[in-house]
């Protein structure tokens, strides 16, 4: 199942140096073997502006390919050191590097560190040293030492990583004398997250970007600031069931499916809920207050102890054609809610009856309804493609 | 005081597109003097738009009696008969 893999929620917050047009960090990541590594890196550039941008852009797309095709990392680095021009003014040249390449279903990872402040690694309020760290030099580049460190994420840990805009935030104001250090970060992201355990990679990437930057003398950026939270959590299921299953006899397992099993559950169709409502001896409430606000769908409704309830084939057309075109502002509150459910959701389990309504081949309604299968086809490859979701299909 | 008469309405595909949409907003059209007097459902479906002997698709019931084809001005009809205009009982 899916459902037991964990998930990998990786997101960053950055803020540009005041008066810069261009970042002079960067951020990339990818998936590379099939899925299987997440592969992400963070450079930050020489200087600040379009000249530290470019810097740091090829550092991490160079970095990014060697990665995904497992060149040796000494040879990676030489190659990237070697090809990244020279600053007229300083007369080098320089960008700073953290690689972070986990495999996404055990979560082994390795994080290969030239320059940056050095990563943290939190299993809830606790740090998690790595079990090795090693040194790496290049003889062609003597001073630009990499450290490789190897460690397991467990289900849940996060893995925070700068650039040094975070730990050198407030250098020389009273109160932080030598910046708010790695030390500082660390302070702060273990108390946010006792406060709130199942904090977001990007809420948490925000709080300490801007944290640091309210550090620093009037607020300002005065050196770029990225801050990358990779959060290995368990996903968020979210488990769709339309249509009546072909066979009656699987009623109950279908229903089932409604009770138990995901961390939420929308049910799409009027006979759907009613097979469901039978089986496990619920009931359905449809507001009709939300009618007025309901727009051109059905109203939504709830059904106790299981789920929101909407009407099928229209609605869920709608949902896959906002998806499609990546815009819901003016779509219905039945679309909205179930929406908003996939938003928050990471995998997608959806549960199809086959059975034919025959009073939807009717010729006198007034537009041709999709066939499900049709439409629950289209549904999958928007969320794969297009939102990163895991999606399953059953049908009944 | 007198039961008030419950007024179903399906909200499944097939009676939503052939006119349940405006059925619901039925309690927007009731006179004033029914409007304690009635008390409006929505129903996911009612697993009657594929039978084919009782009408058609869009199906209300009122107290438990299924009609079919109903539009506002049918359902008005028959509340009518259940209830009077003017409810004046002194
Ligand atoms: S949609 Fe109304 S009875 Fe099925």
């Amino acid at each position: 199942m899916p459902g037991d893999t964990p998930f990998v929620e990786l997101e960053y917050c950055q803020l540009t140096h005041d008066g810069e047009c261009a970042c002079g960090d960067d951020f990339q990541w990818a998936l590379a073997d099939g899925g299987n590594r997440h592969i992400a890196v963070l450079s930050d550039g020489l200087g600040s502006g379009i000249k530290a941008h470019l810097l740091a852009n090829m550092t991490t797309t160079m970095a990014l390919e060697f990665m995904k095709s497992n060149k040796p990392i000494l040879r990676s680095a030489e190659i990237i050191m070697d090809s990244l021009p020279v600053c007229e003014v300083r007369k080098i040249s320089y960008a700073t590097f953290t690689i972070v390449d986990m495999l996404s279903a055990t979560g082994r990872a390795r994080v290969i560190e030239m320059g940056n402040p050095s990563y943290i690694q939190l299993r809830g309020e606790m740090e998690i040293p790595s079990f090795s760290r090693r040194e790496l030099v290049s003889e062609r580049w003597p001073d630009r030492k990499m450290d490789i460190s190897e460690l397991q994420m467990l289900t849940g840990d996060r893995l925070i990583f700068c650039s040094d805009g975070v730990t050198q935030a407030g250098l020389g104001t009273g109160v932080y004398k030598f910046g708010w250090r790695r030390s500082g970060c660390l302070a702060f992201a273990r108390e946010l997250i006792a406060r709130e355990p199942a904090i977001s990679a990007k809420d948490l990437s925000r709080a300490i970007a801007f944290n640091a930057m309210s550090l620093n003398k009037e607020h300002k950026c005065v050196d770029d600031i990225s801050c990358v939270v990779l959060y290995f959590r368990k996903p968020r299921v979210l488990r769709i069931l339309t249509g009546p299953p072909f066979h009656k006899e699987d009623d109950s397992a279908f229903a089932a499916l409604a009770a138990d099993g995901a961390d939420r559950v929308i049910i799409c169709g009027g006979t759907t809920a009613n097979i469901i409502t039978r089986e496990l001896h619920t009931r359905v409430e449809l507001d009709l207050k939300m009618v007025k606000v309901s727009g051109s769908l059905p109203p939504p409704g709830k059904m106790a102890n299981v789920g929101l309830v909407t009407e099928g084939i229209l609605t869920l057309t709608r949902v896959t054609t906002d998806l499609e075109r990546h815009n819901w502002d003016d779509s219905p509150v039945a679309a909205r809610e179930i929406l908003a459910a996939i938003e928050e959701s990471d995998v997608i389990e959806l549960v199809v009856g086959t059975k034919v309504n025959e009073a939807h081949q009717d010729p006198k309604l007034p537009i041709d309804l999709e066939i499900r299968r049709n439409i629950i086809r289209r549904l999958q490859t928007v969320l794969e493609n297009d939102y990163r979701k895991k999606v399953t299909l059953t049908y009944f | 005081m007198q039961d008030k008469i419950k007024l179903e309405i399906c909200c499944g595909t097939t009676c939503y597109m052939l006119g349940a949409a405006e059925l619901m907003t039925i309690e927007d059209t009731l006179p004033d003097a029914w409007k304690d007097r009635v008390d409006v459902f929505a129903i996911p479906c009612m697993d009657l738009c594929t039978r084919e002997d009782i009408g058609r698709a869009p199906f209300v019931r009122i107290d438990g009696e299924v009609m079919g084809n109903a539009t506002l001005e049918t359902v008005h009809r028959a509340l009518s008969k259940l209830l009077p205009i003017e409810p004046e009982e002194v």
